[in-house]
Order: C-alpha cells, then sequence, then structure tokens
C-alpha cells in the first residue's frame, strides 16, 4: 500500500520567478533536499519572464516569485497571472516583508509569503500544504 | 581589503540604532542564508572608501528615507560566500559570486527596510549594483551620516555601510 501511494503521488513542476540567479539555485537546491515532490523547476528572471514561461503552456503546480525585480516587478506579475485566469498557487518569496506590501500582494492574488533570509526547514514547511 | 584600523563605540543613540540595525540584519542573513557566523566588533570612527581585492555589493532606499546599505569584503571570502550558499565551489570572479554578493545586499537592505517602514510601501529598494576589481573607491557624495560595522568570519574581516537620511 505504502509503495502504491509513492508510486502514484503527483510530481509537481515549479516556476522560481527571481532576478537573482543566487536565489533560483538556493530555492531549488531547498525544494530537492526538502524532499518535496518536485518534478521539473522552471526559472524566470522576471515578472515579464515569468508570464512567458506560463505562456508556453508548461504544466505548473506551483509559483514563486521575488516582488523585488527589474522589467515587471513581483505585484504585477501576480496580478498579470491572475488578469489571464490561472489560479496556480504562487508564494511571494521575498526581502519585501512589510505588512503592507504583503497585504497588497495577497490581494492582488498571492497564495502565501516568505520572508528572506529564511531557514531551510521554513520552505518545507511552507510548500509542504501546497504540493 | 583595505580598511581603518580605527574603531570605537558610538556615543550617538540614532548611530547606535542604525549599528544594532546592520549587526542584527548581518548575523541574520549569514546564519541563515550563508550558513556562517560573523563577529561584529566597534563600528569605525570614518568610512572606508578605497578597497584591494574586493567585491561590493549595494541596494539603495528611495522614500521618507533615502540611502545606501553596502557590504564590501575580500575576494577570496566572498568566494567561500558563494561556496556556501551554492554548494558549489566557488575560486573566481564569477557571475555567480557577483550575483551571491548583491542577494547578500539585498537582502540587508530588505532586513533595514523592515526597521525603517513597518508598512513597506514607503520605502523602496533599488535593484544591487555589485562592483570589484584589484583598487577601486566606493565615495558617497551625500554628507548623510555613515555608519560601519566590520564583522570577522572565518579570519576574515568584511564590513557593512549604511548611509541613511529621513526626508521631510
Amino acid at each position: 500500500m505504502e509503495n502504491y501511494e509513492k508510486e502514484h503521488t503527483a510530481m509537481a513542476n515549479i516556476l522560481i520567478v527571481d532576478d537573482s540567479s543566487t536565489m533560483r539555485k538556493i530555492i531549488s537546491r531547498s525544494l530537492r533536499q526538502a524532499g518535496l515532490t518536485v518534478d521539473e523547476i522552471y526559472e524566470a528572471g522576471d515578472g515579464i519572464e515569468g508570464l512567458g514561461v506560463i505562456a508556453s503552456g508548461k504544466s505548473i503546480q506551483l509559483i514563486l516569485s521575488d516582488i523585488n525585480m527589474p522589467n515587471m516587478d513581483g505585484l504585477e506579475f501576480v496580478k498579470a497571472v491572475r488578469a489571464n485566469g490561472n489560479t496556480t498557487p504562487i508564494v511571494m518569496i521575498t526581502t519585501e516583508g512589510g505588512e503592507e506590501i504583503i497585504a497588497e500582494a495577497m490581494s492582488s492574488g498571492a497564495s502565501d509569503s516568505i520572508k528572506k533570509p529564511f531557514p531551510p526547514d521554513q520552505l518545507q514547511e511552507k510548500l509542504g500544504g501546497l504540493l | 581589503m583595505s580598511s581603518n584600523p580605527d574603531s570605537s563605540r558610538s556615543t550617538d543613540l540614532a548611530e547606535e540604532k542604525i549599528a544594532d540595525c546592520v549587526i542584527n540584519a548581518t548575523k541574520e542573513v549569514f546564519s541563515t542564508m550563508v550558513m556562517m557566523d560573523v563577529i561584529d566588533d566597534f563600528p569605525l570612527k570614518e568610512p572606508v572608501s578605497r578597497f584591494k581585492c574586493s567585491i561590493t555589493g549595494m541596494v539603495g532606499f528611495a522614500g521618507t528615507y533615502s540611502g545606501v546599505i553596502s557590504i564590501h569584503c575580500p575576494v577570496d571570502l566572498a568566494q567561500k560566500i558563494t561556496s556556501n550558499m551554492l554548494g558549489i565551489d566557488c575560486d573566481e570572479v564569477n557571475e555567480d559570486l557577483n550575483d551571491a554578493i548583491g542577494e547578500i545586499a539585498n537582502m540587508l537592505g530588505g532586513s533595514v527596510k523592515q526597521v525603517l517602514s513597518k508598512g513597506g510601501l514607503d520605502v523602496k529598494l533599488s535593484i544591487p549594483t555589485v562592483i570589484s576589481g584589484e583598487d577601486y573607491t566606493v565615495n558617497s557624495l551625500s554628507d548623510n551620516d555613515c555608519v560601519v560595522v566590520p564583522f570577522t568570519v572565518g579570519g576574515h574581516t568584511l564590513l557593512v555601510g549604511l548611509t541613511l537620511k529621513k526626508e521631510d
């Protein structure tokens, strides 16, 4: 029974939107190490690139996005994703921990937020329930 | 890295608060994201402007407060920091190293911003800027107070500086 459940656990594809390649690598590594059911990890350097990945038709079960990015920031990105009718959970991973800016992100359609810097186990705790 | 050996206790309350802000932010970032413990020393009397074989990451503030937070560290320490952050071997100045130092500056800026702005909308952060070289100078043209705190990590010294002004 246990093996049956493992074999039939859905593997999630995740999109990471962050202008820092360092953060994308740290998040990717943390996701893999956390034992989450991750299959493909797609990366984008800003909101515009993120919208491009989504528009390419890839199956994505979770989006992680920074807020402070060039070209299109995370708040604009969330609004644009939701404006297209996409309901994929979006978790903001950001240094922008102020209550107002997080509230704006949530009212724009974000599902949750994680403040950088974060301990590795916090990522697992926050994302485990979404995958 | 060339650094001013003179240091002293700050007697100005505002400067003490700014120094505490820098120390707390730096310790939090290094313990959670770099997996290295840093030990703070007394703030320097004068800001350091000339650096040798170093890398500098900076993030600006704009809004109800304006200013810059910067981290300066020797290249060999920056390589260790990058290796720890990314779980890879880093033995040269490359995109990974620049990006890692820029991201540390970004996280330091975010932590300081939380102290300056509880809501988060009245202070904006810039995208990080990173410079490096064998011999370069970084000068602030503002006459605002600058607090520079030295930190010891793994036998090396890095500096974190914060220049702030409250806008009218």
